[in-house]
């Protein structure tokens, strides 16, 4: 896309365009930026009751969104969380499970802040992998959920409050989709306004210099699992509360395209580049997408040929891929035509 | 016994080329810096291409599925399924949530506000389908229900149901095993489909109800799930046999032939003689019936992907033409097959 | 630094995930060059880290010779065959997925989609037409993954992870659209069947393959130059680009190691149950990533034995037979193999730390 062709030919642009594409080649969120565009023009064409019924799009947005966005905390600090889809089913059954609505809520998203704890515990003191730690609490959680509801889905006690969680609350704005938006104004003010959310990218950039700069690096990471987890918590309550029972199976979708999301808003998965922003641009993207082909039945075998297609051609066009072909073609080139240098 | 369609060399040809074709055409596209654009182009073609099938319909109906051309059943329910639409003239647009609760559920929201004519809805998970009924309800659109019925506190708001009962097939499966049984102690290992699901978690009621009630004297030794594998049940058959000692067994069910077959196989494996065992399951497959008819199989219970693919249209044509006071209702036969009607024409297996 | 996850262990910074003072002491082991084992007989000896260097052995031993004494029936013939069945398609998938682990690339996602689609076409196609014909056409795509998901991570530089999700989606994809979910069984008389079914003593052919196999990508981890230069590259990619090596052919080459575990996986997981069908491969990314990292392979790269992915899948499979023959369920297994990687890993680490290597 334009951000990467402005590396190359900035020399032979006007001074404007010249800036605008080095201000696009700094921002991560470009590729998922034009993506967008392209989903959005595409759709209000072949679809337009994807903009029409523009609530109902918003929702499928919120579905796949809102983990994503507690994991890019743990992706900007160069970690993982595979276990967000079985923290999601767990806090369901949990909630579920105890007759209280409040006490159910409340007790489904302590669960997320333990099960962040926990893997930051592993990654932290322990020492291991992340992704080894979440992987570990991945097939834990999901037999856990198995446990706790019986192997069974669990129906609410108040099925008449969740009905109503799913109804309209402001204007054409479920609950669900309020949540995620306010989730995402947090975390995005977190991650640019507050001291703590900008020594993420520190903590993920170079972490050996966070820790001389002082930036008390195992803290952040504690901190950064446990907005994951209680995200996915959340998102599972959510669900539960909307569906007005919670299914130990759940989450089976959401593991890959939360992650979907995150890479294709131009999160980098070693850390330390990436914003809030570019996660909701991915999911935005991702969700138009998704209903879109919904709505032109096209089989899901097909949309996820395609889901493919965007993710790989998302992975393989970020910038520093690029550079990495250009380099290793210029090497290539260089060591075929001057002599070499030793054997 | 190797019923494949005559289709499916055409198609595994094409799918061999395209897997080719397709992964050599992704790893080229990068060099196109015009993903997104090229992803466009696909997602709009991939629009027309539907459009054009979908050809005028005098109705317009959604058919919300957790499965489709990624099941053996689902993949024969289709086509009856979209040949009665044409016939009636129907214009349908499925979905495939994969038995994602969440995903169908947007996938509701997404048919409400499309204002179909219709909803066909076959729950992913039969409890959490509620809010999408009412949503429909709210929006004036009646909603029809195939393959698994919603629970009865939910059934007022839905217009139909026609499909198998899955809860009577796991019964007629249990009353196979009483019958076989014939009052002798006897116990019996138990092979269940994909944990959670909720075809796995009816049909092990029924079976087990049916036992309880009918039969005390079938004892359900052991049980694990076979996830509709015939690899994975194999292997569990037969730890379960080591588990519960060979000679304690006289009995297997499964949830399905696919199961069963596996556990047969995991019989023979140890030299014990499955004809000698009573064998019960549902199904009536490309994979059970043989076994029947070779006498390997007791008794398995006919689930046709036909009759519910195209009840699921012809119910909803009802619904849409008649508008009937009364809910209407219609269960598929759930015949059992056994060694003296497994040859009969009506039983032919179907996926 | 690179784009890769695992290539922060190249940086002293973040070896072991945590945080920079731990990481600093670890970082050396990375360093120590392939047979990490030589930078331990250097020392003096040490119990932990005799354990953290051999635990899969010692736990594998234990397990089983806890398992003969106390689970009923657990010591005999056709259980032991039971093990290596539930052993033997995981274990090849597994032991050519190593080398995309020891290269630091994390996993091979894409082996679901590639397991199931060998299956299908062994089955489908052979069905329509011959056996070698259908391995031919199985092979050509499995090499075509091995490429494609090689390309992009390799010369792309883009991350394993990704990239073989998005494979998956697309192959799996394509596979269902194409095949349908449709059961593929084959004749009881054929060739496949008499592979599947037929045993040495405890040992299904399956199993003796999965030896053969390991031992033979043992050997060209151990012994050959590309071996050599997947190590050396899983531990330090930088400098094993100066040495001169080309490196995309080293990635190129462990993808291409894992697809052909991956098909030949798909071929055994088929003759097995003489069934094919597109979803019967569903978790065998993370249950033989899971394998690796039991065995004691080390996510970071640069560190594991093909080997020790073999003692893994046995021990996972003998933990999965044990609760299956007392009785528990689902639920309790997947709990348990999620924190057997969390314990293992765990020890793993600890004990490396306490041995100060």
């Amino acid at each position: 896309m334009s951000d990467d062709q402005g590396l190359v030919l900035t020399s032979q642009r006007t001074d404007l365009i010249g800036r605008l594409r080095t201000t696009l080649a700094r921002r991560t969120e470009g590729r998922a930026l034009a993506l967008l565009v392209v989903v959005a023009i595409g759709a209000w064409i072949t679809e337009p009751v994807v903009f029409t019924s523009y609530d109902v799009t918003l929702g499928r947005i919120a579905l796949i969104g809102l983990v994503a966005l507690g994991l890019t905390a743990v992706i900007l600090m160069g970690e993982l969380d595979l276990s967000v889809a079985s923290t999601l089913a767990v806090a369901g059954v949990v909630m579920a499970s105890i007759d209280n609505l409040a006490i159910g809520i409340l007790a489904a998203l302590v669960v997320g802040l333990v099960i962040g704890a926990a893997n930051a515990f592993f990654v932290v003191v322990v020492g291991i992998n992340s992704f080894i730690a979440t992987l570990g609490m991945l097939f834990f959680l999901r037999g856990l959920g198995f446990v706790l509801s019986d192997e069974q889905p669990v129906r609410l006690s108040n099925i008449e409050a969740g009905i109503s969680f799913g109804k309209p609350l402001i204007g054409d704005f479920t609950p669900r989709m309020l949540i995620f938006i306010a989730t995402f104004i947090a975390m995005q003010i977190f991650m640019t306004r507050v001291r703590v959310g900008r020594e993420f990218y520190a903590v993920g950039g170079n972490r050996q210099a966070a820790y001389d700069a002082g930036i008390p690096v195992r803290r952040r990471i504690f901190t950064g699992f446990m907005i994951s987890g209680i995200v996915a918590a959340g998102a599972g309550a959510i669900n539960t509360l909307e569906r007005t029972a919670a299914d130990p199976t759940a989450g089976s979708t959401v593991l890959l395209s939360s992650f979907a999301a995150a890479i294709i808003g131009g999160i980098l998965l070693t850390g330390g580049r990436g914003s809030v922003f570019g996660t909701l641009l991915g999911a935005t993207s991702l969700g138009i997408l998704q209903v879109a082909l919904t709505l032109s039945a096209v089989q899901v075998d097909v949309q996820n040929i395609i889901i493919g297609f965007v993710l790989f051609v998302a992975v393989i066009t970020d910038p520093n891929s690029l550079r990495a072909v250009v380099g290793s073609a210029r090497s290539y080139l260089r060591a075929r035509t001057a002599p070499q240098p030793q054997s | 016994m190797t019923g494949e369609p005559r289709t499916t060399r055409f198609r595994l040809f094409g799918l061999a080329l395209l897997v080719l074709g397709a992964l050599v055409l992704a790893a080229c596209g990068d060099d196109d810096d015009d993903t997104a654009a090229s992803d466009g182009g696909a997602d709009s073609e991939a629009g027309d291409d539907s459009g054009a099938a979908e050809g005028g319909g005098d109705f317009d109906v959604f058919a919300l599925l957790p499965q489709g051309n990624d099941q053996p059943y689902g993949t024969t329910y289709l086509p009856p399924m979209e040949a009665m639409a044409d016939e009636l003239g129907i214009n349908l647009t499925i979905t495939n949530s994969q038995y994602d609760a969440d995903k169908q559920a947007s996938e509701c929201e997404t048919a409400v506000a499309a204002e179909p004519d219709l909803i066909i809805l076959w729950p992913a998970v039969g409890d959490t389908v509620r809010p999408c009924l009412e949503a429909a309800k709210d929006a004036g659109i009646p909603v029809t229900v195939t393959n698994s019925d919603v629970n009865p506190e939910d059934q007022d708001l839905t217009e139909a149901y026609s499909g198998p009962d899955t809860y009577g097939q796991g019964v007629a499966s249990g009353e196979l095993m009483c019958e076989l049984a014939g009052g002798d102690e006897i116990g019996i290992i138990m092979i269940n489909g994909l944990t959670g699901n909720s075809t796995a978690i009816d049909r092990e009621a029924g079976f087990e109800d049916t036992i309880n009630e009918q039969c005390p004297n079938v004892t359900i030794l052991a049980r694990q799930p076979g996830n509709w594998n015939k690899d994975e049940s194999q292997i569990a058959a037969s730890e379960m046999i080591t588990a519960v000692g060979a000679e304690n067994i006289q009995g297997v069910y499964a949830a399905d032939d696919t199961m069963v077959a596996g556990a047969i196989d995991a019989l023979k494996a140890r030299d014990i003689d499955p004809s000698e065992l009573i064998i019960t399951s549902i199904g009536n497959t490309f994979l059970g019936n043989p076994l029947v008819v070779s006498g390997e199989l007791d008794g398995t219970v006919f689930q046709s992907s036909s009759w519910d693919g195209e009840h699921a249209v012809t119910v909803a044509y009802e619904v849409l033409t008649n508008d009937p006071d009364e809910r209407l209702v219609e269960f598929m036969p759930s015949v059992k097959v056994t060694a003296d009607n497994a040859d009969d024409p009506s039983v032919a297996p179907e996926w | 630094m690179s784009e890769n996850l695992a290539g922060r262990s190249v940086t002293p910074t973040t070896s072991d995930g945590g945080d920079g003072q731990q990481t600093a002491v670890t970082a050396p082991t990375a360093e120590a060059g392939p047979p990490a084992q030589v930078g331990i007989e250097q020392r003096d000896f040490h119990l932990l880290a005799w354990l953290a260097d051999r635990g899969i052995i010692v736990f594998t031993l234990a397990l089983v010779l806890l398992a003969a004494a106390f689970v009923d029936g657990f010591a005999s013939v056709d259980n032991i065959t039971d093990v290596f069945n539930r052993a033997a398609p995981i274990g090849i998938v597994a032991v050519g997925m190593t080398f995309v682990v020891i290269s630091a690339n994390y996993l091979d996602l894409s082996v679901v989609a590639q397991v199931a689609t060998a299956a299908v076409v062994l089955i489908g196609i052979s069905n329509e037409t011959n056996i070698p014909l259908a391995m031919l056409l199985a092979l050509g795509i499995a090499l075509v993954y091995g490429v494609v998901n090689g390309v992009a991570v390799g010369v792309f530089k883009a991350n394993a992870v990704i990239v073989t999700l998005a494979t998956t989606f697309m192959g799996l994809g394509i596979l269902r659209w194409a095949s349908g979910g449709s059961i593929y069984f084959g004749p009881e008389d054929s060739l496949i069947r008499s592979f599947g079914t037929t045993e040495i003593g405890p040992f299904p052919l399956s199993m003796i393959a999965l030896i053969v196999i390991a031992i033979a990508l043992h050997l060209v981890l151990t012994r050959t130059t590309f071996g050599f230069m997947v190590k050396s590259y899983g531990s330090n990619r930088e400098a094993t680009r100066l040495a001169g090596v080309n490196i995309s052919l080293v990635v190129i080459g462990a993808f291409i190691l894992s697809a052909l575990g991956a098909m030949i996986g798909g071929f055994v997981l088929a003759a097995f149950s003489n069934t094919a069908v597109s979803a019967m491969s569903d978790g065998f990314d993370f249950e033989a990533l899971a394998a690796i990292i039991v065995g004691g392979t080390s996510v970071f790269g640069g560190r594991g034995s093909v080997l020790r992915t073999l003692l893994g899948v046995v021990f996972v499979s003998v933990l999965t037979n044990i609760m299956v023959l007392s009785g528990l369920g689902f639920g309790y297994q997947q709990m348990a193999i999620g924190a057997l990687i969390v314990v293992a890993v765990s020890v793993d680490a600890l004990a490396r730390r306490a041995a100060g290597i």
